[in-house]
C-alpha cells in the first residue's frame, strides 16, 4: 500500500511537470503530427528526462525499484511513434541497467519494449487515419496497462533467481500497473485539453481576422479619408477590444476611437514622435507598456500607455499609419499585435486596388477626352469648304449644314457623361452624316435599320461616332464606286447588337492614332460589362467591312 | 494667254468651288474637272495642261501616286490642294511647292497663280520628288485593280493599248510605256515592249544581232537590234 501511495505522489509531481510543459512554447509542437528532426530531438529529450526522473523517484523494494519510468516512454511512443518510443525506452532502460540490482537487465529490456509497444499503438492509429486517438486517455490507460503487465512478465522470465523475482512481482505489480496506467491517462488527458484549447483560440482568432477583413473591405472601397477612416477605426476597435484605435495619414489624425478620444481628435496634426518616426523610417514601432512606455504628447492624464504603430505602405511608400493603444495595467495581447500588422497590410492592399481602379477610370476618361478633342480636322475643313461652296448656290442648304456642324461639335464638347441612350448616339451621328452626305453626294448612301424598342438602351457615350466615321473615312472615301453605310440595331439572343457596315472592305488594322477611337470603345465596353462584349471588326477585302458592337440586353448600366 | 488647268478633286462641291475661284482670277481656263486620279491621268495625257490643281486625298490612287503615272515630258505644274493632312503638309515644309489649303482664300490663290505663271515662263524645275511607281492601275470591270510592278514579266503596247498578262488574261492600263520605262525598273527591249529583268529565263540571239527573250512563264518577247546592245551592256555580256 505504501508503494502505491508513494507512486501516486510521484504521479502528482509528473502531472505538475506535464502541466508546466504544456504552458511552454515547446508544447505547440504537439499541435501538429508532422514532426521535424529537431522536434523529435526536443520530444526525445523531454520524455527521456521524464522517464529517468521516474527511475530516480522510484522506491527501492527488495533490491529493485518500484517506479514510474514507463510513463515517459509510453507517452513518447503514443505521441511520437515507434522510433521515439523505442529511443526514449532504450535510453531510460540503459540508464536503469547501470543502476544495478537483480532486475537491472529485465527492467532495462522491458522499458525499451514498453516504449516500442506504445509506438506501435501510435502506428496503428495513424494507419487507421485516427491520429487524434493517441491523445485519448483511455488509449493511454490501456496501453500503459498492457505495457506494465508485459514488464512484469519480462521480470519473471529474465530476472534470476526466479523465486526472488516472483516475490518482487507480487509486491510491486499491482501498485505499478495501477499508478502508471492512471498516471499516463491523466497526463494524456491534460495534453489533450491543452491541445483543444489552443485549437479553439486559433480558430477564433482566424474567425476574428476574417470578420475584420470582411468588414474593412467594404469601407475601403471609398479610399482613405476622414469618414472611411472613422468607420475603419470603429471596426478595428470593436473587433480587437483594444483601448483605442487611431488612423493617420502622413500628417494628421484621420480618426481616433476609444479611450482618450476626448483629447486625441481627428484633424489634429500628428503629435507623437513615435508615429512620426514610424512614418519617416517606414517601420513598425511597438511600445509594449512594460519595457517601453508610450507617453501621450497631448495630455498628462491620458490613460494610454502602450501603442503599436504600423505604417500603411503602398509600394514602399508610407501613406499613413494604423495605431492600436492599450491602457495602463492592461496587457497588450500578442494576437492584437499580429492583427494590427495584418490589418495595415490589408488596408494597404485594398487602397492600392482602389487607387488602381481609380487610375484606370481616370485613364479611360482621359482617353475619352482625347477622342472628343480629336475631332478630325480633315473633316472640319472639308465640311467648311463644302458649306462655302453650297452657300453660293443654296443659302438655306448652307444654313442647315452649319446647324448640323454646330450640333455635331456642341455634342462632342458637351457630352461628358459616361453613358448615353442609343437615341442620343444616333442623333449625334446623324449631324455628322448630314454633312458627309453633302460632301460625297451620290457617292454615299446611308441605310438605317433600328429596332425602335432599343432606342433607350444605354451604351457608352461615343460608341457609334468613331465606328461610323471609320466606315466613311477609311471605307467609302477610299473607293471609286458608290458607297453604302448601313447602321443596324437589333436584338441578338438576349443581347443588343449594333452593326456598322460599309461596302468598301478597305479596313486595315489600326496603327498609331487611326482607329484609336475604336479601341477605346471596345475597352470601355469590356470594362463596364465584361470580356464577352465589345467591338469586333470583320473585313472582307474589297467587299465589305462590318463593325459589330455587342452589348448585354440591358445595355451597359 | 490664259493658263490651261485641270482640277482633280473627289468632292463635287470642292471641285465647283475651286473652279469658280480660278475663273474669277481671269488668268486660268479650266479645261477639265476630274473626280479621281485615273480620270486625271487620262485628261492630262489628252490635254497636256499647263497646271493641275490636285487634291492629295483621292480614293485608290492619291495625288502623289498619280504624279508617278505621268510622263516627264508632259508633266504639268502642280498646285496641291488639301484640307488638312499632317503627313502631306510635312512634305511641303520646304515651301518651294505650291499648295493651297481648303477652304481656299482668294489672296493665297492669286499668289500661287502668279508663282506658277512665272515658273512656266522661266521653265523652272519643280521641287517635289516623284515617288517610284510600284503599282500599276488596270481597268477591270467595275473596278480598278492595282498590280504590283515586280510581279509583271513584260508590258506590251500595240494598237489596242498597253497591256500585260496577268494570269490567263490580258490586263490593260492607261499608263504609257514611256511612263512605265521612266518610273519603274522595267527594261525597254523593243519599241513596243518592256521586260522585267528578274523574270528572264533565257536570251536567244538571232543573226541580225536582234534576239528574243524567253520569260519564266515561257513568253517570247522580241529584242530589237537597237536595244540588244543596251541589254547586253546592262547584263555585263
Amino acid at each position: 500500500m505504501d508503494i502505491l501511495i508513494n507512486l501516486f505522489k510521484e504521479i502528482a509531481v509528473f502531472l505538475v511537470v506535464a502541466y508546466l510543459f504544456s504552458k511552454t512554447p515547446v508544447f505547440k509542437l504537439l499541435l501538429t503530427k508532422d514532426f521535424s528532426y529537431s522536434d523529435y530531438l526536443i520530444l526525445y529529450i523531454f520524455f527521456t528526462s521524464m522517464a529517468i526522473i521516474g527511475t530516480y523517484f522510484g522506491i527501492p523494494v527488495h533490491g529493485a525499484i518500484a517506479n514510474n519510468r514507463v510513463i515517459g516512454a509510453a507517452i513518447a511512443g503514443l505521441i511520437g511513434g515507434p522510433f521515439l518510443g523505442f529511443g526514449v525506452g532504450l535510453t531510460a532502460g540503459i540508464h536503469r541497467y547501470f543502476l544495478g540490482g537483480f532486475t537491472a537487465l529485465s527492467c532495462g529490456i522491458s522499458t525499451t519494449f514498453e516504449g516500442l509497444m506504445a509506438g506501435l499503438v501510435h502506428s496503428y492509429f495513424v494507419r487507421k487515419g485516427r491520429y487524434e486517438r493517441v491523445f485519448d486517455p483511455d488509449v493511454a490507460f490501456f496501453t500503459t496497462l498492457a505495457a506494465e503487465v508485459s514488464q512484469m512478465l519480462i521480470i519473471l522470465l529474465i530476472s534470476k533467481p526466479t523465486t526472488e523475482a516472483v516475490e518482487l512481482v507480487k509486491l510491486i505489480a499491482m501498485p505499478m500497473i495501477a499508478s502508471n496506467s492512471v498516471g499516463a491517462a491523466l497526463i494524456m488527458s491534460l495534453f489533450r485539453d491543452q491541445r483543444s484549447h489552443f485549437d479553439k483560440i486559433g480558430s477564433s482568432y482566424s474567425r476574428q481576422a476574417l470578420r475584420i477583413a470582411r468588414r474593412l473591405i467594404g469601407e475601403l472601397k471609398k479610399g482613405l479619408h476622414f469618414q472611411s477612416a472613422q468607420k475603419i477605426a470603429t471596426i478595428i476597435h470593436e473587433e480587437t477590444g483594444v483601448a483605442a484605435v487611431a488612423i493617420t495619414d502622413r500628417e494628421k489624425i484621420l480618426a481616433f476611437v476609444g479611450i482618450g478620444s476626448d483629447h486625441h481628435k481627428a484633424g489634429y496634426e500628428i503629435a507623437s514622435s513615435t508615429t512620426k518616426s514610424a512614418i519617416k523610417e517606414n517601420k513598425i514601432i511597438f511600445l509594449d507598456g512594460t519595457n517601453d512606455h508610450y507617453i501621450c504628447p497631448i495630455s498628462e492624464k491620458c490613460k494610454l500607455t502602450s501603442v503599436l504603430v504600423v505604417p500603411i505602405r503602398i509600394k514602399d511608400e508610407v501613406i499613413g499609419t494604423i495605431k492600436l493603444y492599450e491602457q495602463k495595467n492592461k496587457f497588450f495581447f500578442k494576437i492584437n499585435e499580429a492583427l494590427g500588422k495584418g490589418i495595415a497590410e490589408l488596408v494597404a492592399n485594398q487602397l492600392l486596388s482602389v487607387r488602381y481602379e481609380y487610375q484606370k477610370n481616370l485613364l479611360t476618361k482621359a482617353e475619352l477626352n482625347l477622342i472628343q478633342a480629336q475631332i478630325n480636322p480633315h473633316f472640319l475643313f472639308n465640311a467648311i469648304n463644302t458649306i462655302i461652296a453650297v452657300s453660293r448656290r443654296d443659302a438655306n442648304k448652307a444654313r442647315d449644314l452649319l446647324m448640323h456642324l454646330s450640333n455635331y461639335f456642341r455634342k462632342n464638347l458637351k457630352r461628358n457623361q459616361d453613358l448615353s441612350t442609343i437615341r442620343d448616339e444616333l442623333n449625334h451621328v446623324n449631324s455628322y452624316l448630314e454633312i458627309e452626305k453633302v460632301r460625297f453626294q451620290d457617292h454615299l448612301k446611308i441605310e438605317i435599320d433600328i429596332d425602335s424598342t432599343l432606342m433607350d438602351i444605354k451604351i457608352p457615350t461615343f460608341t457609334l461616332q468613331p465606328l461610323v466615321e471609320n466606315a466613311i473615312k477609311h471605307g467609302i472615301s477610299k473607293i471609286l464606286e458608290d458607297g453604302i453605310v448601313k447602321i443596324k440595331v437589333f436584338k441578338n439572343n438576349g443581347d443588343v447588337q449594333i452593326n456598322i457596315e460599309d461596302n468598301a472592305g478597305t479596313y486595315v488594322e489600326p496603327h498609331e492614332s487611326s482607329g484609336l477611337g475604336i479601341q477605346i470603345v471596345d475597352k470601355r465596353i469590356k470594362n463596364l460589362v465584361g470580356e464577352d462584349y465589345g467591338v469586333k471588326i470583320n473585313c472582307k477585302s474589297d467587299f465589305e467591312t462590318i463593325a459589330t458592337v455587342l452589348l448585354p440586353g440591358r445595355g451597359t448600366i | 494667254m490664259k493658263m490651261k488647268a485641270i482640277i482633280i478633286e473627289d468632292e463635287f462641291n470642292a471641285r465647283e468651288e475651286i473652279e469658280l475661284l480660278l475663273e474669277e482670277t481671269g488668268e486660268v481656263e479650266v479645261i477639265q474637272k476630274c473626280a479621281n486620279a485615273l480620270d486625271g491621268i487620262k485628261a492630262i495625257n489628252k490635254y497636256h495642261p499647263d497646271v493641275i490643281f490636285l487634291d492629295i486625298q483621292l480614293p485608290v490612287i492619291n495625288g502623289f501616286e498619280m504624279l508617278a503615272m505621268i510622263e516627264d515630258s508632259i508633266m504639268p505644274r502642280v498646285a496641291f490642294v488639301t484640307a488638312y493632312d499632317e503627313f502631306a503638309l510635312q512634305a511641303f515644309e520646304n515651301d518651294a511647292l505650291d499648295y493651297l489649303l481648303k477652304p481656299v482664300e482668294k489672296e493665297r490663290l492669286n499668289k500661287t497663280i502668279k508663282k506658277v505663271k512665272k515658273a512656266i515662263l522661266t521653265n523652272e524645275a519643280q521641287e517635289f520628288e516623284i515617288p517610284p511607281l510600284k503599282k500599276i492601275p488596270t481597268i477591270a470591270p467595275h473596278k480598278i485593280k492595282l498590280v504590283d510592278v515586280d510581279s509583271l514579266e513584260f508590258v506590251h503596247s500595240n494598237e489596242s493599248g498597253v497591256f500585260f498578262s496577268c494570269g490567263e488574261k490580258k490586263c490593260f492600263t492607261d499608263l504609257t510605256l514611256r511612263v512605265l520605262e521612266e518610273r519603274t525598273d522595267l527594261f525597254r527591249c523593243h519599241k513596243q515592249y518592256l521586260v522585267n529583268l528578274d523574270k528572264i529565263d533565257e536570251i536567244l540571239f538571232e543573226e541580225n544581232s536582234a534576239g528574243k527573250i524567253r520569260t519564266v512563264s515561257n513568253h517570247l518577247i522580241p529584242v530589237s537590234r537597237h536595244y540588244m546592245k543596251d541589254l547586253k551592256g546592262y547584263l555585263g555580256l
